[in-house]
């Protein structure tokens, strides 16, 4: 019980406690997600577009070295002479030409090397050979520096590769010719764009990667396999968020102005996950502390529900052992809070509870349960009251024969017998055993508690003692002794009840002239020989369900006048259900 | 573009031409042709050369011509001669150009040098003949050999003035150093008489190129 009652109020507290914990450690998190994760997002948002300047710088400073390179190569009056014996047949050497194609390769570290006429038709070209005579002026970066015999700066798919591709004019000191050169953009420069950049970076077109700085391998798959819709979804140039491989990433397209079959764009990609990582372990350490906090408050939270529960879970105790008719039981608390002294007060309301208990025992051995009820709850009026009500006498008749007959401890025994039986028939109808008469009891109905129909109870009484003696004499006869006769008067009249003696030995009665007269109506039974006599006071009393007999006009002893008397023979509706029963 | 093509089509033009022009020496009237070189606008066209088309005779060795280096600049930056005329390349400046020409009418080199250091060069085929200095990118001229004597440079209204023509018909083309037209397309015959006769060219030019910065260089003539 105490576990119980300690639990309950315990599991409450704790409830409490842990829901505001949890919901104010759930509100971080979420906040934190919401808040940190956004700032992730934008903060990386930015980066990217940083990324797509830097790379746009990038590419741009790539395109003005290699322009400088060519312009610088472009200059060199030997590359003049090279290029001016085109303009005569006898001394075109195509194959030097190629050489030093091959040559400026490796001094200036680019892949293409390309060499025209004024008019844009391929002289040389290293190091592939195979289109010499073709005219490459539509070429993008050429046709554009035909168009203003200036430098021009393009990329260009060639091949399935892409080139940063530049074209010079070569002046001598009028353009004598064009010189092409191609820089290969490819994983490697993606890569080193990469580590510029700190975002992975890839080239590609719709249909095509060009080049990466993802390894060949899933990623790389995942990205050629999803291109379209990439591009599709990439178009704005706000982030958006892709999966490659198992990880999220932030990308951004950038279109490059390009020369190829289709758009390109720079594909630039930030990691989302990693750029999150400080948030989640942000979070984690949130949910750590939030941990700690839900267990140090379980802790604190179960010393203190421990420290008013454990009290309260013993009054609750108590309270029971006292509900359950143990008086003994005191709560065993020392403190000097309220709980301390709500145990106090249960002790002295306890300890006024046995002490009561105990008058009442003691009260009870002297006189019924109800006048000790009565007394005890203050009913009875010191001064006395007038009050109407029915007495029952009963005696055993030929007592002084029995008394003869029977050894002292039988009699006593069969007196006491009878008694218990008598006493609970009286008792049974809400009457008072008022005092035993050695062969017989006075019994009052109506007083001290009252009923209104205390003339009916007692002689339902009267009838229910007869009623046990019958079972008491079947048992006598059993054990061969001789039956016992009683005989009942019952009269109803006006009294004065209340306490009557010193204050030592005081005990509550009635007196007046109807007790007297009930003592001798139930004398005259032994006269008319019946078992139950009431006056005529209280036969008015009864209802139809009583049988009575015979009625005559007596005189009793001490009487002035003779006493209207009727013989009860049956309760009908009672000793019908005897007899059914 | 006229610089290496416009070889071949002078040297056919000229057979073509020779009966039309063999006659004038027989009329010694002493008078021109005069006109003016516009461009489709009927803006005036300076710098443009209109010479008559005759088939190059031997004629004793006219005098060195000069296409001096002043501040970093070709004096004068065209120079129309005749063909078999030297020309000499003095160089005015305190410091060393390199003067060349890659252009299949004359293809020639004066390696670094100061002063008159440099040899004289003898343009012997009719032609353009592109100059520059391998040391300074902006130096450019231009060297017009012509087959003969009568020619003519515009001002800069476009005016020019062929004097001394006897009287005959002659082929007269006009040149410019930005012609989209090769002479030969340009080619009118001027029937000269008694009086002086007039005759207008219309040339479209290429837009003007940006050129290699000038640095300090004196602006072309």
């Amino acid at each position: 019980v105490k576990l119980f009652t300690g639990r309950s109020l315990r599991a409450r507290i704790f409830g409490a406690f842990a829901a505001i914990i949890l919901a104010v450690l759930l509100a971080t998190l979420g906040l934190t997600q919401l808040m940190v994760g956004r700032d992730a997002r934008q903060t990386l948002s930015r980066e990217l577009h940083t990324t797509g300047q830097v790379f746009a710088s990038l590419l741009e400073e790539r395109a003005a070295r290699l322009r400088s390179s060519s312009a610088l190569l472009s200059g060199d009056f030997a590359l003049k002479r090279v290029f001016a014996t085109h303009f005569d047949p006898s001394s075109y050497d195509a194959q030097t030409l190629a050489s030093a194609g091959l040559s400026y390769r490796e001094r200036l570290g680019v892949q293409l090397v390309w060499m025209t006429d004024e008019a844009g038709m391929l002289l040389a070209a290293s190091p592939d050979s195979t289109q010499l005579g073709k005219s490459l002026a539509d070429f993008p970066p050429l046709r554009q520096a035909l168009a203003t015999e200036s430098p021009a700066a393009e990329i260009v798919a060639v091949q399935g590769q892409l080139y940063q591709m530049v074209a010079v004019p070569v002046l001598g000191p009028d353009v004598i010719g064009y010189l092409l050169l191609g820089q290969i953009v490819n994983d490697a420069v993606a890569a080193q764009l990469k580590q510029n950049t700190h975002s992975d970076i890839t080239f590609l077109t719709p249909a095509h990667v060009y080049a990466s700085s993802w390894p060949v391998g899933a990623e790389r798959s995942s990205l050629n396999s999803q291109l379209a819709r990439l591009l599709q979804s990439l178009h704005s140039a706000t982030p958006a968020l892709l999966s490659t491989g198992s990880e999220r990433y932030l990308s951004m397209a950038l279109p490059v102005e390009a020369a190829a079959p289709q758009p390109l764009f720079v594909l630039i990609q930030g990691s989302y996950d990693r750029a999150l990582q400080p948030l989640h372990a942000l979070q984690w350490r949130i949910a750590a502390i939030g941990i700690l906090a839900l267990a140090a408050a379980l802790i604190t939270g179960m010393f203190l529900t421990g420290s008013i529960t454990g009290p309260v879970g013993q009054l609750v105790g108590a309270t029971r052992e006292v509900l359950r008719g143990n008086l003994q039981t005191r709560a065993r608390l020392d403190r000097s809070d309220e709980l301390g002294f709500l145990a106090s007060s249960f002790n002295e309301m306890v300890a006024g509870l046995q002490e009561r208990e105990r008058i009442k025992d003691t009260f009870g051995r002297f006189v019924s349960n109800d006048v000790a009820e009565a007394v005890l709850g203050g009913h009875v009026p010191l001064a006395g009251e007038r009050l109407t009500v029915s007495i029952l006498f009963q005696d055993i008749r030929g007592f002084s024969a029995l008394s003869e007959k029977l050894r002292p401890e039988e009699l006593l025994q069969l007196l006491n017998r009878f008694f218990t039986a008598a006493v609970a028939a009286v008792e049974a109808e809400g009457g008072v055993v008022k005092q035993f008469t050695g062969d017989g009891v006075m019994a009052l109905f109506g007083v001290p508690q009252r009923h209104d129909d205390h003339a009916e109870r007692a002689v339902r009484a009267a009838l229910g003692i007869v009623r046990k003696l019958q079972v008491l004499n079947a048992e006598l006869h059993e054990q061969a002794t001789a039956a016992l006769r009683i005989g009942i008067g019952v009269h109803t009249g006006e009294v004065v009840a209340g306490l009557i003696g010193p204050d030592q030995r005081v005990e509550y009665g009635v007196v007046g002239e109807p007790v007297n007269l009930a003592s001798r109506i139930e004398g005259l039974t032994k006269e008319v020989v019946t078992t139950i006599l009431v006056s005529k006071e209280t036969a008015s009393r009864l209802g139809p369900q009583f049988a009575l007999g015979r009625c005559a006009l007596l005189a009793v002893k001490g009487g002035s006048r003779p006493v209207e008397v009727v013989e009860v023979l049956v309760d009908r509706g009672t000793d019908a259900m005897h007899s059914a029963a | 573009m006229c610089r290496h093509s416009s070889r071949c089509h002078l040297n056919r033009r000229w057979l073509s031409v020779l009966l039309l022009c063999c006659a004038a020496p027989l009329c010694n009237a002493a008078t021109g042709v005069s006109g003016q070189v516009t461009a489709a606008d009927g803006k005036p066209i300076a710098n443009a050369v209109v010479f008559v088309d005759a088939p190059p005779v031997a004629q004793k060795a006219a005098a060195a011509q000069i296409v001096d280096q002043v501040e970093k600049a070709f004096v004068p930056g065209m120079l129309p001669i005749v063909v078999g005329t030297w020309v000499r390349f003095p160089n005015h400046d305190q410091i060393h150009h390199h003067v060349y020409s890659f252009s299949p009418t004359k293809t020639f080199e004066l390696p670094l040098y100061k002063g008159d250091a440099a040899a004289p060069v003898l343009f012997d085929k009719v032609g353009v003949v592109r100059i520059g200095c391998n040391i300074h990118d902006w130096m450019s001229g231009i060297i017009v050999v012509l087959p003969s004597t009568q020619f003519g440079v515009t001002d800069a209204e476009g005016r020019f003035r062929l004097d001394n023509l006897p009287a005959g018909d002659y082929r007269l083309e006009a040149w410019h150093a930005r012609s989209k037209a090769k002479p030969d397309q340009t080619a009118q015959v001027a029937h000269v008489a008694a009086d002086e006769v007039t005759m207008n060219f219309q040339l479209t030019l290429t837009p003007e190129r940006p050129r290699p910065a000038m640095h300090g260089a004196r602006e072309q003539p």
